[in-house]
C-alpha cells in the first residue's frame, strides 16, 4: 500500500486522517489565520489538553499572516513540544498519543503539537514493597512520571533513557534506562534486540514484556527482576543493570536477574547489617519452610516416622486418628483451600474480603477440625507454610508450584521424592542464565565477593565494588 | 558455559569422600579389620597422583576425545570415546546400586516396593542430557552442603567414637591390606571422571597439585569419617552396611530432638545422588562429543543409558550381594587399569607433547 | 517428524505429571502409614524350652480431645520359634504392622539371659530398620510381666524404665546402663562380655489401679492392678552372651567409678553420705612378664548428710580429715576388688582386660588371651579426696 503524505490541501488532509482514525472520540476542529487561510486540527478528544492547545497553538495562528511551509508556521506556535511530520500514518498514531495534528492549506508537512493530557494518579508508597524505613515512593503507570522519578535520583549525564516502542496497536511506550559506562552495552543491545523483536499487538502492562526478555521463555523461574520502587530501581541500575519502564504499568523491569535479588529490600540498607542479615536469613528459612514443611509432614507420616520426635509422632497420631482421608489428601485438600482462600481474598472488595477470611478461618478451619474432615496439625503446617510463602513476596508464584510439587513428590515417593525434587530443582536454577548471567550467582557460579550482599549482608563500607557476577565495566563503586 | 578450575577443586575436595561412605566402610572393615585406614590412604595417595597427572594432560585444554583424534584420527578416538564411557557405566553400576540401597534404607521405615527407585534414573536422565559442563555450578552449590553433611555427621559421631578400637595398627598385616586394598578399588575412579572434564575448563597455574591438594583435603576428612566409624561400631563395623548413616545416630541429644542427624544424612544423600550420576553423564557427554552434533543426541543417550542402568539394576535386585562381590572381588582389576592406567598411559603419550606445544 | 520429536519433551512431562498424580493419589506404593502401624516404644523377651514371647508395649494416640497428660499405651505379646516370628504374630493379631523405629527399650526376662541372648537380639542388630542405640535390660523374672505392670510414676512402664536409664540416673552411679551397639561390641569383641543393668519391680505399699492393658492374652477386662516402682541398682554380667553373674549395688557403683561415669553420685559410709563431685577411673594392662590390669579410681568427695545431729560450724566444713580420706579410700578399692572378683569368678570380662591386652599387643593376646581371669595380677589403687 502506497503511503499517505501531507498534500497541501487541508480538507483533502484532515479527511484522510479522519479515515486512519475513524472513531468517534477522534475530533476535527477548523479555523482560519489572518489572511483567511484554513487550518484543520485533529485531535484525541480525551487524550488532548484542549485548553493549553488554544493558549499554544490556536490564538497565536489566528493572528498569523506569513508562509505556509511548516517550518515557517512552527515558528509561531508556543509549545516547547512542537514537530512536523509528512507521513499520514505518523500523524495518527501522534493523534492517538494524545497530541494534535494541525494541517492547513498549502503545508507540506503537518504539524504535531505536544499538549497531551496527562490524567495521572499521585506517587504513592506500593501496596507490593511497603517499607517501615525508606522512601516511599512508587512507580505509577505514566512512564513520564517515572522516567522523572528515576531521573531525580540520577543528576548525571550517565544516565540513560532510551524511549522506545512495543505493540503493535498499543504503541506502548518503554523507557530503556541504564548508566553508562556502568551497565555492560552488550545487555542494552540485547534488550533493545529483544524489544524489537516483539511483534505482538498491544502491551497492556510491563508483565508481557517478561517473556519476550527471558531466554527460558516457558521456564517456571522468572529471569527479569520487578519492582515497584524507584529507589529500589535505581540501585539495581547502579549496579550495572538496564531497567524498563513501560507506559501504563507501575511494575518496572530490571535485567540481569539474580535469584538472591529477591531476597533483598530496601529496608536491609537503612538498618544495620547484623538486623539485614537476620531478616534475610529468616527470609530464606520461611521459604524453605513454606517449600519443604508440608511435603515433610506428609513424608512422615507416610514413609519416615522417624523424621519426628516420637512425644510430637504421638500427637499428631492422635490428632488423624479419626480422619478420613490419607495424610498426603488431607495435605493436599487444606492446601488447596488455603489457595483459593487467597485468590479470593485478593480479587473480592475490600470489606467483602475480611468478611471471607473469617469465613476462611473460622467456619472452614474449626467446623472442618470438629467435624472431623482435616486434623489440626495440617492446618498448622499449612497456615505456617502459608505464611512463610510470604516472606518473600516476589517468588510467590514460584514457591507455591514448587511446594505443590514437593508435595505431590513425598505423597508418592516419600523424603527420597523430596531430594529428587529438590536436585531436580537446583539443576534447573543453576542452567539458567538470562543475559549471560547465571540466575543463581553469585552461589553457582560461586562469586566469593558477591557473596557479600546475599543472605549474609556485610556492612555497606565493605560493599565498594559491584556484583562482580554483573561483570561492569565500572567494577568499583565506592573508593 | 564452560567449567572453571575454582570448580574442579571443588569437585575433587569433595568426590574424595562423598561417595565413599555408603558400603565401602563395611566391606573394608570386613577385609581388614581396624585396619582399614591404610588400604585407603593408599588409594587415595595413588588417586591423588592420577588426578596431578590427569591436571597437567589438561593444560592442552583439549578434551579426550579430541587429543586421541588429533594424534590418531577419528575412528581410534570414537573407538576410545566407546570404551571409555563402557567403563564409566560399569564404574557407575556399583554407585548406583549403593544409592539403591541407602534410598531403602534411609528413607523408609519398612522395605518399600522396588520401583520407589525409579524416580532416580528420571532424574538422571535429565541430568544427563544437560551439557556436561553444568556439573561445575552444580558442585559449587554442592561442595559446601557435602562439607556442612559431613562435618553435622561427624560431630554427632564422635562422642560415640572409640578410637582406640583402632588398635593395633597392622594386625591384619599385609594380607589384610592387600585385601582391603582390593576391595577399596571399586570406589577409587575420581581420576577417570576428571578425564571426562579435561578440556571444558581452563588450566590456570598450578592446578596440577592445587587439585591433588583437594584431593587429599577431601581424603584427609574420608580418613577421619572412617576411623569414626570404626571407632563407633568396631566389631559389629561389617554389619553397618549404611555407615555414614547409622554412626551419627547415638548422639544424646536425640532423644530431645528427634532424629537431627536425618537433615546431615539427607543432604549428603543429596549431594551423593549427583556424584553417583555423574559417570553416566560423562559417558553421556563424552559419547555426544564422538558421534555427532545433533541436539536430541545427548537426550536419546541419556534416556538410553538410563532405561539399561534401570534395567540392570531391577534385573539384579535379588543378587546385590553377589554383584558388589563380583564387583570388589573378580572384577576388581577393571578400576585400576582405567582408573590409574589409562591416565597414566595418557600422560605419557601427551604429556610430553604438551611440554612441546604449551610453553 | 520434526514436530514430534519437538513435542516429545512436553509429551514426557505429562506423562511423569501423570505417573506422580497416579501414584499420589493412589497412595499405595506399599507404605504403611502412621494410622496402620503399632509404634512400639519397648520390647520384652522371654523364653521357654522352644520359643520366644515377645511382649510390645504398643503406643495408643489419645486422640485430639487430649484431657490427660502422659502416653498411653498396650501390651501385645506374638510368640514364634524366632523374634521376626514373634513380630508376624503380633502382626496377625491385631492387624497393625509393628514398627521398631522408636523402640528405645529392650527387657530380656530370666528366661532369655539363661541362654545366648544374641539368639534374640540378632534379630534387632540385623534389621536396619531397628536403631542400634536401645537400651538394654534385663529384669527378674518375666519381662513381659514387667512391662505390661503399672508403674507408679508414669502411664507407661516403658516410659517408667526410661527415666530409671537416663544420663541423670547413671551420673548418680547406681545405675549402668547400656545400648545394642555397645552391648554387641562388647559381645563379638575379644572380651565377648557385657553387661545390662538388672530391673526389680517392687509393689508401692497401697497403690491399686483400676484397668491397664492386659498382657496380650486378649483380656480386656479392667483389672485391679498393683502399681509398682523400679529399681536397677543391680547390674547382670555376661560372658558369651549368657548372664553369669549379678553384680551388687556396690558393686556397681564401683564399675561406674571405674567408668568414670559419676557426677555429684551419693554413697555411704559409717553413718555419713558423701558425694563425689569428680571421678576419673582407669583400667590399664600391662604384659611386661605376666599379665596385670591395674584399676584405679580417684575422686573428690565432699561429706553431704550425716545421720546425727551436728553443731552449725560442723556443717560449714567440706573438707575430710585425713583418716576419713583413708577409709573411704579403702572403703572404694574394697568395692572395686568386690567387682573384679565377682566378676573374675565368673570369667566375665566386663572391664575389657582380653581387649586392652590385644590393643597393647597383638602377640601378648595370642599367648595370654586364655589365661583365666583369676590368675591376672590385679593391682587396685582407690584415692578419695576432700576438698582442699
Amino acid at each position: 500500500m502506497e503511503k499517505q503524505e501531507i498534500s497541501g490541501n487541508a480538507a483533502r488532509d484532515a479527511a484522510a486522517l479522519k479515515a486512519l482514525l475513524p472513531a468517534q472520540d477522534i475530533l476535527t476542529f477548523s479555523f482560519e489565520d489572518a489572511v483567511k487561510r484554513q487550518y484543520v486540527c485533529i485531535f484525541a478528544d480525551a487524550l488532548t489538553d484542549k485548553e493549553l492547545l488554544a493558549e499554544q497553538a490556536l490564538r497565536p495562528l489566528r493572528a498569523y499572516a506569513g508562509d505556509a511551509r511548516a517550518k515557517a508556521v512552527r515558528e509561531h506556535v508556543l509549545s516547547p513540544e512542537v514537530r512536523t511530520e509528512r507521513g499520514l500514518d505518523k500523524l495518527a498514531e501522534e493523534v492517538l498519543a494524545g497530541n494534535p495534528v494541525l494541517v492547513w492549506e498549502g503545508a507540506d508537512e503537518g504539524l504535531v503539537v505536544g499538549t497531551k493530557k496527562v490524567n495521572v494518579r499521585a506517587v504513592t508508597e506500593p501496596p507490593t514493597d511497603v517499607a517501615i524505613k525508606g522512601p516511599r515512593e512508587g512507580f505509577i503507570e505514566d512512564v513520564k512520571t517515572n522516567t522523572s522519578l528515576v531521573r531525580r535520583r540520577f543528576r548525571t549525564g550517565e544516565l540513560m533513557i532510551e524511549m522506545l516502542t512495543v505493540g503493535r496497536r498499543s504503541a506502548t511506550s518503554v523507557a530503556l534506562c541504564w548508566l553508562e559506562g556502568t551497565c555492560r552495552r552488550d545487555i542494552v543491545e540485547e534488550v533493545r534486540r529483544k524489544l524489537g523483536a516483539i511483534d505482538i499487538d498491544a502491551v497492556p502492562d510491563s508483565s508481557y514484556l517478561t517473556r519476550f526478555l527471558s531466554d527460558r521463555p516457558y521456564s517456571l523461574v522468572k529471569q527479569v527482576g520487578t519492582t515497584e520502587k524507584p529507589d529500589i530501581f535505581c540501585a539495581k541500575l547502579a549496579e550495572g543493570r538496564a531497567g524498563l519502564l513501560v507506559d501504563g504499568s507501575p511494575i518496572a523491569l530490571t535485567v540481569p536477574y539474580l535469584l538472591v535479588e529477591d531476597f533483598q529490600s530496601s529496608e536491609d540498607y537503612f538498618v544495620p547489617a547484623y538486623r539485614a542479615t537476620f531478616t534475610r536469613l529468616l527470609r530464606l528459612f520461611a521459604l524453605l519452610v513454606a517449600i519443604y514443611l508440608p511435603a515433610f509432614y506428609v513424608a512422615a507420616q507416610l514413609f519416615k516416622l522417624q523424621l519426628l520426635p516420637v512425644k510430637l509422632l504421638l500427637t499428631i497420631a492422635g490428632s488423624i486418628r479419626d480422619i478420613p482421608l490419607s495424610p498426603s489428601l488431607e495435605m493436599l485438600l487444606v492446601l488447596l483451600v488455603l489457595e483459593v482462600l487467597n485468590e479470593a481474598s485478593i480479587r473480592m472488595p475490600k470489606y467483602v474480603g475480611m468478611a471471607l477470611s473469617v469465613v476462611g478461618a473460622l467456619v472452614l478451619g474449626e467446623t472442618a477440625v470438629s467435624a472431623g474432615f482435616v486434623s489440626t496439625p495440617a492446618i498448622i503446617i499449612v497456615a505456617f507454610s502459608g505464611i512463610g510463602l510470604y516472606a518473600v513476596p516476589n517468588l510467590i508464584e514460584e514457591t507455591s508450584v514448587v511446594r505443590l510439587a514437593m508435595l505431590l513428590a513425598a505423597g508418592s515417593v516419600g523424603t527420597y521424592g523430596i531430594v529428587l525434587v529438590s536436585a531436580l530443582c537446583l539443576v534447573y536454577l543453576v542452567t539458567t542464565e538470562n543475559f549471560g548471567v547465571p540466575l543463581g550467582a553469585p552461589f553457582a557460579p560461586f562469586v566469593r565477593r558477591d557473596l557479600r550482599d546475599t543472605f549474609v549482608k556485610y556492612n555497606l563500607l565493605s560493599l565498594k565494588q559491584r556484583p562482580a557476577a554483573l561483570a561492569s565495566p565500572n567494577k568499583r563503586r565506592m573508593k | 558455559m564452560k567449567l572453571s578450575s575454582r570448580q574442579i577443586l571443588f569437585f575433587l575436595a569433595a568426590a574424595a569422600p562423598i561417595g565413599k561412605i555408603v558400603l565401602m566402610p563395611a566391606r573394608l572393615a570386613r577385609a581388614c579389620a581396624n585396619d582399614l585406614l591404610f588400604p585407603v590412604l593408599a588409594q587415595l595417595l595413588v588417586q591423588a597422583a592420577i588426578i596431578f597427572c590427569v591436571l597437567l594432560l589438561a593444560r592442552r585444554e583439549q578434551t579426550l576425545y579430541a587429543l586421541i583424534r588429533d594424534a590418531a584420527g577419528g575412528v581410534a578416538a570414537k573407538i576410545a570415546a566407546i570404551l571409555f564411557s563402557a567403563f564409566l557405566l560399569f564404574a557407575a553400576f556399583l554407585p548406583v546400586v549403593e544409592q539403591k540401597l541407602l534410598v531403602r534404607s534411609i528413607f523408609y521405615d519398612t522395605i518399600p516396593v522396588y520401583l520407589v527407585f525409579t524416580p532416580f534414573f528420571i532424574f538422571s536422565a535429565y541430568l544427563c542430557a544437560r551439557p556436561l559442563c553444568t556439573v561445575g555450578r552444580m558442585w559449587d552449590i554442592l561442595t559446601p552442603l557435602a562439607a556442612v553433611a559431613l562435618a553435622g555427621i561427624a560431630l554427632l559421631s564422635v562422642g560415640s567414637a572409640d578410637y582406640g578400637a583402632l588398635a593395633p595398627a597392622g594386625a591384619a598385616g599385609w594380607e589384610g591390606f592387600a585385601s582391603g586394598t582390593q576391595a577399596a578399588c571399586s570406589w577409587f575412579f575420581d581420576a577417570v571422571l576428571l578425564l571426562a572434564l579435561i578440556g571444558r575448563f581452563p588450566y590456570t597455574k598450578g592446578l596440577a597439585w592445587k587439585g591433588a591438594v583437594c584431593y587429599l583435603a577431601g581424603g584427609a576428612v574420608l580418613l577421619f569419617l572412617l576411623a569414626t566409624f570404626y571407632g563407633v561400631f568396631s566389631e559389629i563395623a561389617v554389619a553397618q552396611t549404611h555407615a555414614f548413616a547409622r554412626m551419627s545416630g547415638f548422639f544424646s541429644g536425640m532423644t530431645v530432638l528427634g532424629r537431627i542427624d536425618y537433615l546431615f544424612i539427607f543432604a549428603a544423600a543429596f549431594v551423593m545422588t549427583f556424584y553417583v550420576i555423574l559417570p553416566m553423564q560423562a559417558a553421556v557427554g563424552t559419547l555426544s562429543e564422538a558421534f555427532g552434533k545433533s541436539r536430541a543426541l545427548p537426550a536419546l543417550l541419556s534416556a538410553g543409558i538410563n532405561l539399561a542402568m534401570l534395567a540392570a539394576v531391577y534385573l539384579t535386585n535379588f543378587h546385590t550381594s553377589q554383584i558388589i562381590e563380583m564387583l570388589t572381588g573378580t572384577l576388581f582389576w577393571l578400576y585400576p587399569v582405567f582408573a590409574a592406567g589409562v591416565p597414566l598411559l595418557l600422560t605419557l603419550i601427551f604429556g610430553r607433547r604438551t611440554h612441546e606445544t604449551v610453553s | 517428524m520434526k514436530r514430534f520429536l519437538k513435542h516429545i519433551p512436553v509429551k514426557l512431562w505429562a506423562i511423569l505429571c501423570i505417573a506422580v498424580l497416579f501414584t499420589f493419589f493412589s497412595n499405595d506404593f506399599g507404605l504403611v502409614d502412621i494410622q496402620k502401624t503399632a509404634l512400639v516404644l519397648a520390647a520384652g523377651i522371654d523364653r521357654t524350652e522352644d520359643e520366644f514371647a515377645l511382649t510390645a508395649q504398643i503406643a495408643v494416640p489419645k486422640g485430639s480431645d487430649r484431657t490427660t497428660g502422659g502416653t498411653s499405651s498396650v501390651e501385645i505379646e506374638g510368640r514364634g520359634a524366632t523374634v521376626s516370628d514373634c513380630l508376624a504374630d503380633l502382626y496377625a493379631k491385631t492387624g497393625w504392622v509393628p514398627k521398631l523405629v522408636f523402640c528405645d527399650l529392650l527387657v530380656l526376662g530370666e528366661t532369655a539371659v539363661q541362654r545366648d541372648v544374641f539368639d534374640c537380639l540378632d534379630y534387632f542388630l540385623r534389621n536396619e530398620y531397628i536403631p542400634d542405640s536401645c537400651l538394654l535390660a534385663t529384669c527378674e523374672g518375666s519381662a513381659g510381666e514387667l512391662l505390661s505392670s503399672a508403674s507408679a510414676i508414669d502411664d507407661t512402664s516403658a516410659l517408667a524404665l526410661e527415666k530409671l536409664f537416663s544420663d541423670a540416673a547413671q551420673k548418680s552411679g547406681w545405675v549402668m546402663t547400656t545400648t545394642l551397639r555397645e552391648f554387641a561390641i562388647g559381645y563379638f569383641g575379644e572380651s565377648r562380655s557385657g553387661y545390662m543393668p538388672y530391673v526389680r519391680a517392687q509393689a508401692q505399699e497401697g497403690s491399686q489401679e483400676q484397668g491397664g492393658q492386659s498382657g496380650g492374652q486378649g483380656d480386656a477386662q479392667p483389672s485391679q492392678q498393683e502399681q509398682k516402682i523400679y529399681s536397677a541398682q543391680e547390674t547382670a554380667v555376661f560372658s558369651g552372651g549368657r548372664q553369669v553373674a549379678l553384680l551388687t549395688p556396690e558393686e556397681t557403683f564401683a564399675f561406674s567409678l571405674l567408668e568414670g561415669n559419676i557426677y555429684a553420685g551419693t554413697f555411704t559410709a559409717a553413718g555419713k553420705t558423701y558425694v563425689v563431685l569428680r571421678d576419673s577411673g582407669s583400667v590399664d594392662v600391662s604384659t611386661a612378664d605376666a599379665p596385670a590390669i591395674s584399676l584405679g579410681v580417684t575422686c573428690k568427695v565432699q561429706l553431704y548428710g550425716e545421720s546425727e545431729t551436728v553443731p552449725p560450724e560442723e556443717l560449714a566444713k567440706g573438707a575430710l580429715s585425713p583418716e576419713e580420706e583413708r577409709f573411704l579410700s579403702d572403703l572404694l578399692a574394697s568395692h572395686v576388688r568386690s567387682l573384679w572378683d565377682t566378676c573374675a569368678g565368673a570369667e566375665c570380662d566386663l572391664l575389657f582386660f582380653r581387649r586392652s591386652l590385644w590393643r597393647a599387643s597383638p602377640a601378648a593376646y595370642g599367648k595370654w588371651k586364655d589365661l583365666p581371669l583369676a590368675s591376672v595380677t590385679v593391682r587396685i589403687s582407690a584415692r578419695a579426696e576432700g576438698l582442699k
